[in-house]
């Protein structure tokens, strides 16, 4: 038959699925938590075709054009979520809503916390001296 | 484990490689180490690329699965080191455009185009919308620092040998490996020669006829294999001049045997369950079986035949799915609520 086989894109299909994971559970955005998640079902779509190909069979491919139907409707109602979530909290920080978890659960505090700000610096100021004069009119139009 | 380990090598090394590369890859806030990191993670792709998907043959077909699985996983590392998410977002795209690339490879051009269409034009670009709609201000904290990266990439890693170590176990033939090659050199012998430097010469009187121990060796690994059409062997090695024609032909036939018997894995289903036809000829009958050539009006005949409640429902999932992404993201007026 042809010299790459099944087990091959199967290896393929299953790192994807695993980077996916790795990145679902390690990020904090939630976009691009939500892109990893993407990446797993392109894993699991790979699968499917892949057997759609060596057993000469159209299921797999058309399960994929199912996974790709829930995935457009997945993406549409996840990014209204994010929109709403960012509205409330300013941020789409996914540890911003830790108050969702299980009432007897302790909160998790980060390990590294981020650096303060720095410090406004005063910068010395002149005192205004003496009335602001009139602007020309075609100096300020340009202004 | 030591057993799992030495069995398994060739599937956790590369995967513990790679995925300490992922590890140092993640976003955090001092980036001392994203260099090695980078280092060690083309490292871990370049060793599952040696050990676990290795091909002989160099063909277009294997450069360009290479290619294309290679640009996947590489673009699955980038998106997960992006600290900025647009740039994440365009190496999903990559991701995205890779896969398309595979399903080529596996004769599925409607799926490929609609795939390029769905996630790398509709779902990719809203993605950059969203991340223009809520990001105005540049990257924020959250970006810069990962959660629990340890814990995750342990769970990544834990999840990713179960996959391959489960995926090596069903479809591995490393166990005929040595059996094979013996039997590739017959197939390709021409003259009597060849047959002697692997065989041996037989017994020199004829009523010494010797069996070979390689028949008994494919009898035991392939039971599936016609028994006694392997005993033929033993005759043809024994005639005098030696039978080569029929010979190479006997393990032509045992090669094509082991290449569709361990094609699809150990794991066949059983075959007196009833399965439908429409979608091409059912997974339990015997025979490698050829997709149609018409991949859209075999997809079609699928579709309203075998999964057409299927279709039904996922039409009314995609309305439900739009009025629910409208009512969700749109903006209350104040004091509406």
């Amino acid at each position: 038959m042809s010299p790459v086989s099944l087990h091959n894109f199967l290896a393929v299909g299953a790192i994807l699925f695993a980077l996916g994971a790795v990145g679902f559970l390690a990020r904090r955005n939630l976009i691009i938590m939500f892109l990893s998640a993407e990446m797993m079902l392109q894993g699991v779509a790979l699968n499917l075709v892949a057997f759609a190909r060596y057993r000469g069979n159209l299921q797999g491919q058309a399960f994929t054009l199912f996974i790709l139907t829930v995935a457009a409707c997945e993406a549409a109602i996840a990014l209204a979520l994010i929109l709403m979530l960012f509205r409330r909290r300013k941020s789409l920080d996914v540890s911003l809503w830790q108050d969702l978890r299980e009432p007897e659960l302790e909160p998790i505090v980060d390990e590294e916390p981020l650096p303060a700000p720095p410090e406004p610096v005063e910068l010395p100021r002149l005192t205004p001296a003496g009335p602001e004069p009139e602007h020309p009119r075609e100096e300020a139009s340009h202004v | 484990m030591l057993d799992f380990l030495s069995e398994y090598w060739s599937v956790v090394f590369p995967s513990a490689v790679g995925i300490a590369g992922i590890y140092l890859l993640l976003p955090r806030l001092e980036k001392r180490y994203r260099i090695l990191g980078a280092i060690i993670g083309a490292a871990g792709l370049l060793l599952a690329g040696l050990l676990l998907i290795g091909s002989e043959a160099i063909l277009a077909e294997t450069i360009l699965f290479y290619s294309f699985s290679g640009l996947a996983i590489l673009g699955g590392g980038l998106m997960l080191s992006q600290h900025n998410p647009v740039h994440a977002a365009l190496s999903f795209a990559l991701v995205v455009l890779s896969t398309c690339g595979l399903f080529l490879l596996l004769a599925a051009p409607f799926l490929m185009a609609a795939t390029i269409i769905v996630y790398a034009g509709a779902i990719v670009v809203t993605f950059l919308f969203v991340i223009m709609l809520a990001q105005q201000a540049g990257m924020t904290s959250a970006d810069q620092r990962s959660r629990e990266p340890f814990l995750a990439c342990l769970a990544g890693f834990v999840l990713l040998i179960a996959l391959l170590s489960v995926l090596q176990k069903t479809y591995s033939s490393t166990a005929l490996d040595a059996l094979m090659a013996k039997v590739d050199a017959i197939a390709r012998a021409k003259t009597e020669v060849d047959l002697v430097r692997i065989l041996g010469r037989p017994a020199q009187n004829p009523a010494g006829n010797r069996s070979l121990p390689l028949v008994d060796e494919v009898k035991k690994v392939l039971p599936s294999f016609d028994q006694d059409k392997v005993e033929n062997a033993n005759g043809y090695w024994n005639e005098r001049p030696m039978n080569v024609a029929k010979m190479a032909a006997l393990f032509q036939d045992i090669q094509k045997h082991v290449e569709h018997e361990f094609q699809l894995g150990s794991l066949q289903p059983p075959a007196n369950l009833p399965l439908s036809p429409f979608s091409g000829p059912p997974p339990n009958k015997e025979g490698p079986h050829q997709l149609p050539a018409h991949n859209v009006a075999g997809l079609g005949r699928s579709l309203f035949t075998d999964y057409l409640l299927a279709v039904e429902l996922a039409g009314t999932l995609l309305l439900v799915a739009s009025i629910g992404a409208i009512a969700i993201a749109a903006r209350q007026r104040e004091g509406l609520r």
